[in-house]
């Protein structure tokens, strides 16, 4: 039996971050959206909800992009802290937009107190290659200190951007099944040692019950 | 003997074999472009790769033309119903069967019945195209269940899509007024042109008679109403018959000037075949059925059909064929029927099916009583089997009833159950090789759901121990269960919704599933091991899952995707494509009878091969091109195959008509409103110029035509009037959704009705995101003009098109960027309108000065426009008192000292439903102040110095500085019991907020409880009690962002005001409201128009918002609003103090409590001495706050 067959509901809360003016929404728009559905309706429940498949696993995405709301500043930590994978956009056109990534990701260490929450970074615009203001030798050494894979998308072009979210879930999917490392002993629940273990145990529950 | 030039290129066409010019790469988004029809290869000799292209992008003809009458004469089963066809014929399809059979209403008649495709040709040719549009809109309208009938009726909506498309066809052909040379000329014309447009009268007669009956307060005939319907659809069908009829002797007309050309065609009217309504409409065709006897004379070279017009001549000789006694006999009366030949009798709010369903001509055979092979409803009725499988399992487990015997069976039917729906989305799925990567996806977590429910109870039985198998299933295991089962309703929810999109994208059709449960999936979910279950299909369900699993992943080059996908599709089948072959093409002398290839036995060999190549030993039957039966074993019923059909594979057979023609290709589908045949000649439809309509004097030989019926005249004016209607394009529920801006203008002044209040107000808000002033401006006196070519309604028109220029200029006019209009609306006021209109030119031109000078808009915007009236009624009456503030003396008394100089209260000393109170008086003057103005085109997000939007950039800021203050009215503590003090403080203020339905303070509050900087602070939070946190966390539960707000939203909805919503989900609506649609789209004729249902949706969203811009009644306390005021400014200057302030707090906090947490995550150092940064704080008094309250 596969290892996998007792998480029957793998979803995950994908998170995606970065300055105004990325192009990031337009990432998400671009995933969710079926472009043959006529007219996309953003207030809906299943508006940001998507399905996936990952290496022929299929995973539910639920993407949360707070698009709009870049000046309540406060409500980030909110944001934050619903998700389980972070989807950082910068756009190759913009070094501040690059360089804001940084403290984003403090941030995240932070409200998630984990060090190895799964990230993606996505310079986006990358059809703008003649406004190219970050090289990708800094993309991706960022990318190598992180150990988070770098992908340059453009959501104009729709250019990998099934693939950027498609590699998050592969991290997330791996961060699940994990180093099978035993049976999760009942641990106090503030013990620190538990704490990423129980993260993962917690994403075997069944989000609609 | 035919002459190719001057012939309509749309008809130059073997059946269906349009020929494809684009590259498959391309084909994604070309739907509705022009060029991207296609379909079977046109000749059996083009090469492979340009067959496989071909195949990518199916398009679906709404209508069919018989090329060869088609009179099947052979004794066929009762239950087949075939429809009787004349060459020339034009028949409406609604779907077609996988074997090529269509379903389709002859508009001759109306009847309703099979035809085989190989016989028809695709029909659309350019200057019928908005006609045949506007058909088909009056079809799904007349159809339609959502709306009800006064609805459509009222206004006289689509009638006008009917007019402007003889308007179009007339005009195009250069006869739109009586006196057109070609008339003069051409008396057959001039008559074909003259029932047209009586029949025309007699559909708008026959409307307005139905809107009268409509408009009678008590009418309950609903029969007397639904034979009016049926009669205007019979008209309508009509309309079509004789535009086909004008065109052709159009063509005709055209050719006979061509010197070289000789012949003359007619083509026969067919009017009068009885209705033909079948006994059976779903059931099978007889597979023996042959055509009839006129095909033997027929001579059906492919050449010969790739003809122009070939119908013609081949008809002529042919004349008329002798009527099936069958279909005679299965005649029953028309009067039988009731119900409205256009709607469903059930009054189904299911519109998918009841687009599709096969009841027009069924005389009388109740819905009920006929199987389901519709997919769609087979897919209802599997999910519903399903669910209520799942559902009784569910409620068993949650009962603790289950033994394990009744486990075992419960989990058998589910997984049997959801077997048979997996099968239902296979088969769609292999239906088209569009759009179904999302739905194989849902379709393999569904059926991943089910392999792990069944793990689950395998699990569960096996884990008993010997001899108990009677045994109660113990809790424990109850709950995994009841995991696995839960986890399978929202999966099937998923893959049935998806299904169900992909269907409407497709079109519904015809699959024969065979009777009973199809009893498949069983061994793959291993229900074997659950006991007594056969192994019931060792191989194929495996090849069939590779193949998914293949063409899932494959996701780049369409073309291989549809290979793959093909492939499945086939292997999974075969069999039911074989059993209903066409009709062979009339043709004497058959090279050759070819053998259907037989379908290997181990269908995975096919599926797991995606190369082209393998696509011909697995074809689909061919048909023979013979006129002998077809052998016996061409259709089996007991085929082996039949029972293990899980999908199907439809397709226009490419009746090819040669013996060489082996290629099988697909094209087409069902009819989708979206998704309809591109002319090939289509350039844009926009309407000539009225200079191009010819106006010549009124000749002697005009006099004689004046002689027609009043009744006709009306019609030629209402032709003459120059309309856009065409270029407005409507939902499958009537309702507009996108048009070119004259079009857009001519809807804004339309004279029969007044204009929707909804999009005049849409309109208003937002034009300046699809059209520049200047072009409004133009626009507008473009419509001012042309209506003067109808003086009947001249009037009226350019008194409204005054009226949208006065509400511009009052209400709605922003100086900076509307300037540049206005000196074409003075000139156009003080010349063409005063030259009309005198007085309002003046007061126009009056207006026009003002805007000019005036701050801000004239008159006030009417809020009723913007949906907020409702609301208003509901307001507390104005004389009630307002509740008195929860303030004590002392309190008072420490705000008025702190005026004086002295130190400030603690907010938290307060009240908390006064502070609640207080703040929510101060949100309430910000967020009433937000203009719709800021909330277009996401304005605010680039707006970063808030000139632009300053409402907007004022709630967002107030609500950081609330959040900001909270933490540190919390972090300002350095003893814990103080903290957790005003952690339930603030809990409370919170909860004050939910119950005055302040949602975007109770968001600040929550969001400062729930930060991280709060949210470690363990020891604190030991010393809150657990009803605060319990009421921490229902709070927490009605802003969570989860869901897309789910639960805010079902908040907010029918919220009666005062309420205070959360604005920054209306901001994030708004943005993806603004770039998940595209600014135009295209419509089937290729017209590029603006999407004005974007525009629709942001005015919806702002709406939603501006409806809660109600004041509270409440009490201000000027002094504790200045409390809040100056303890969130100076939370505010902090956090701009330093560049992350939920840094600097989680810092803070960590010095408070440094917990044992080992990772050193802080960078930066601290800046500035601990104590110092919130010393401001301390001098507050919050101290005194007992600690056993806690």
């Amino acid at each position: 039996m596969p290892k996998y067959s007792h998480q029957p509901c793998r979803e995950f809360n994908v998170v995606v971050l970065g300055a105004g003016g990325v192009g990031k929404s337009c990432l998400t728009a671009q995933f969710v959206h079926n472009e043959w559905i006529e007219s996309y309706d953003p207030t809906i429940e299943d508006s940001y909800r998507t399905q996936v498949s990952v290496d022929g696993r299929q995973v539910v995405l639920e993407i949360l992009d707070t698009a709009g709301t870049e000046q309540f500043v406060a409500m980030r930590d909110l944001y934050m802290k619903s998700g389980q994978g972070f989807l950082l956009v910068f756009s190759i056109s913009s070094k501040a937009s690059f360089d804001e990534l940084e403290g984003l990701r403090d941030d995240i260490i932070r409200i998630k107190d984990d060090e190895d929450i799964p990230i993606v970074i996505v310079g986006n615009k990358a059809d703008l290659e003649d406004q190219r203001a970050v090289d990708r030798a800094r993309a991706f050494s960022l990318s190598q200190r992180w150990k988070a894979p770098y992908y340059e998308a453009s959501a104009r072009t729709r250019t990998n951007v099934d693939e950027a979210f498609t590699h998050l879930c592969r991290q997330l999917l791996q961060r699940e099944d994990g180093p099978d490392d035993g049976p999760a002993g009942p641990s106090r629940p503030d013990d620190p040692t538990s704490r990423r273990r129980r993260r993962r145990r917690r994403k075997e529950k069944c989000p609609i019950l | 003997m035919l002459n190719e030039k001057g012939m309509r290129s749309s008809l130059q066409v073997a059946p269906l074999s349009i020929h494809k010019t684009r590259s498959a790469s391309s084909l994604a988004a070309s739907a509705d472009t022009v060029d991207s029809q296609i379909t079977p290869p046109a000749t059996p000799n083009e090469p492979q790769d340009n067959y496989v292209t071909s195949i990518a992008n199916p398009v679906f003809h709404n209508f069919l033309r018989a090329l060869y009458p088609f009179h099947p004469d052979y004794v066929a089963s009762e239950s087949t119903v075939t429809l009787p066809l004349s060459a020339g014929d034009i028949v409406l399809v609604h779907s077609i069967h996988t074997n090529g059979w269509a379903d389709g209403t002859q508009l001759a008649d109306g009847s309703r019945g099979w035809l085989p495709t190989n016989y028809c040709a695709a029909y659309n040719p350019e200057e019928m195209s908005c006609l045949l549009k506007a058909l088909l809109n009056f079809w799904d309208l007349m159809r339609s269940t959502t709306l009800n009938d006064s609805e459509i009726f009222g206004n006289q909506e689509f009638m006008k899509g009917i007019i402007a498309g003889v308007r179009y066809l007339l005009e195009r052909a250069d006869c739109l007024t009586k006196e057109s040379p070609l008339l003069q000329r051409n008396d057959r014309l001039r008559r074909s042109r003259k029932s047209l447009l009586s029949e025309l009268t007699s559909l708008v007669k026959t409307s307005k008679r139905l809107q009268d009956a409509q408009r009678m307060p008590d009418n309950n005939d609903d029969d007397g109403i639904n034979e009016m319907v049926d009669d205007m659809i019979l008209k309508a069908f009509r309309i079509i018959t004789k535009g086909v009829d004008f065109l052709d002797l159009l063509e005709e007309d055209r050719s006979m000037r061509l010197p070289t050309l000789t012949i003359v065609t007619t083509v026969p009217e067919e009017t009068a075949i009885p209705p033909t309504p079948p006994a059976d409409a779903v059931a099978s065709l007889d597979p023996q059925q042959q055509c009839s006897a006129a095909a033997e004379t027929r001579i059906a070279e492919h050449e010969h059909l790739s003809r122009p017009a070939s119908f013609a001549p081949d008809n002529a000789a042919v004349g008329p064929e002798p009527r099936n006694d069958r279909l005679s006999a299965g005649y029953l009366q028309e009067g039988a029927e009731t119900r409205r030949l256009s709607q469903n009798s059930l009054r189904q709010t299911n519109r998918l099916s009841s687009t599709i369903s096969h009841r027009v001509s069924l005389a009388g055979i109740p819905s009920s009583a006929r199987p389901h092979n519709l997919v769609s409803e087979r897919l209802n009725t599997c999910h519903d089997v399903f669910l209520s499988h799942l559902g009784s399992f569910i409620g068993r487990l949650q009962l603790h009833a289950h033994s394990r015997p009744s486990l075992a069976v419960a989990v058998r039917q589910s997984a049997t159950s959801g077997g048979d729906l997996l099968v239902v989305v296979d088969v769609v799925c292999a239906h088209s090789p569009i759009g179904i990567e999302a739905v194989e996806q849902a379709r393999a977590a569904m059926y991943q759901q089910i392999r792990d429910l069944v793990s689950a109870a395998r699990d569960v039985l096996n884990s008993a121990e010997p001899g108990m198998e009677d045994e109660a299933i113990v809790p424990h295991d109850n709950g995994r269960l009841l995991c696995a089962a839960t986890g399978c309703v929202k999966a099937t929810g998923e893959s049935v919704a998806k299904t169900r999109l992909l269907i409407e994208r497709i079109g519904d059709f015809e699959y024969d599933f065979g009777t009973g449960s199809l009893g498949i999936l069983a061994e793959d979910f291993g229900l074997s091991d659950l006991g007594d279950v056969p192994e019931e299909r060792p191989e194929h369900r495996r090849a069939d899952l590779a193949s998914i699993a293949e063409s899932t992943v494959s996701e780049t080059p369409t073309a291989s995707t549809a290979t793959s996908v093909t492939d499945s599709a086939e292997t999974r089948s075969r069999s039911v494509s074989v059993d209903k072959p066409l009709p062979d093409l009339p043709r004497p002398d058959s090279p050759a009878v070819e053998e259907r290839p037989q379908s290997p036995p181990d269908a995975s060999s096919a599926s797991a091969v995606s190369s082209v190549s393998s696509l011909r030993p697995d074809l689909p039957p061919l048909p023979k091109i013979s006129t002998t039966s077809l052998p016996a074993d061409d259709y089996d019923p007991a085929h082996p195959s039949a029972t293990q059909e899980d999908a199907e594979y439809s397709s226009f057979r490419s009746e090819t008509l040669t013996a060489t023609s082996a290629g099988s290709a697909r094209t087409y589908l069902s009819r989708d409103s979206e998704s309809s045949l591109p002319s090939q000649t289509s350039t844009r439809a926009t309407t000539p110029d009225a200079t191009q309509a010819p106006k010549t004097q009124p000749s002697l030989s005009s006099l004689s035509s004046s002689q027609a019926p009043t009744e006709d005249d009306e019609i030629e004016t209402k032709l003459l009037e120059k309309t856009y209607v065409h270029e407005l394009v409507f939902n499958k529920e009537g309702q507009m959704t996108g048009g070119t801006l004259p079009a857009l203008v001519e809807r804004l002044t339309a004279h029969g009705s007044t204009p929707d209040a909804l999009f005049v107000s849409t309109f208003y808000l937002t034009f300046r995101l699809f059209c520049t002033p200047v072009s409004l401006t133009e626009a507008l006196i473009h419509r001012f003009d042309y209506v003067g070519d109808a003086p009947h309604v001249a009037a009226p028109v350019r008194l409204r098109t005054y009226n949208v220029f006065k509400g511009w200029l009052e209400s709605h006019w922003r100086d900076e960027s509307d300037r540049e209009a206005l000196p074409l609306i003075r000139d156009f006021a003080e010349h063409k309108l005063a030259a009309v209109l005198p007085g309002p030119g003046q007061r126009l031109l009056e207006l026009a000065d003002k805007v000019s000078v005036a701050d801000g808009t004239l008159v006030p915007r009417l809020v009723s426009s913007m949906a907020k009236t409702a609301a208003s009624v509901t307001l507390a009456p104005a004389d009630a008192p307002l509740p008195s503030p929860s303030i004590t003396r002392s309190q008072t008394n420490a705000l008025t000292s702190w005026k004086n100089g002295g130190s400030p209260p603690s907010v938290l000393d307060f009240d908390p439903l006064e502070i609640a109170r207080q703040l929510t008086l101060m949100q309430m003057t910000i967020f009433c102040s937000i203009t719709p103005d800021e909330l277009l085109g996401a304005k605010w997000t680039k707006d970063k110095t808030g000139t632009e939007t300053p409402n907007v950039k004022a709630m967002s800021t107030f609500s950081t500085s609330l959040t900001n203050m909270v933490v540190e009215t919390i972090l300002q503590h350095d003893e814990v019991k103080k903290r957790a003090v005003a952690i339930k403080a603030w809990i409370k203020i919170a909860n004050q907020c939910s119950l005055l339905h302040n949602y975007d303070a109770l968001t600040a509050i929550v969001c400062a409880l729930t930060a991280a900087s709060i949210q470690r602070l363990k020891m604190t939070w030991d010393l809150v009690s657990v009803k605060r946190k319990e009421m921490l966390k229902s709070l927490e539960a009605i802003v969570h962002v989860s869901s897309n707000y789910k639960a805010l939203r079902a908040h907010l909805h029918d919220r009666v005001p005062p309420c205070l919503p959360f604005v920054g989900m209306f901001l994030t609506d708004l943005t993806f409201v603004d770039i998940g649609n595209p600014a135009t789209k295209t419509t089937s004729t290729g017209l590029t128009v603006i999407n004005f249902d974007k525009h629709m949706r942001t005015a919806k969203c702002i709406a939603e918002l501006l409806r809660f811009q109600i004041p509270y009644r409440l009490a201000e306390v000027q002094d504790l609003q200045d409390l809040l005021s100056a303890q969130m400014e100076q939370a505010q200057e902090k956090e701009k103090a330093v560049a992350n302030a939920q840094a600097a707090q989680f810092r803070k906090s960590k010095m408070l409590e440094p917990g044992d947490v080992q990772l050193q995550q802080l960078r930066t150092p601290l800046d500035g001495p601990s104590g110092g940064m919130f010393s401001w704080m301390r001098s507050g008094n919050a101290s005194n706050a007992p600690a056993n309250q806690i």
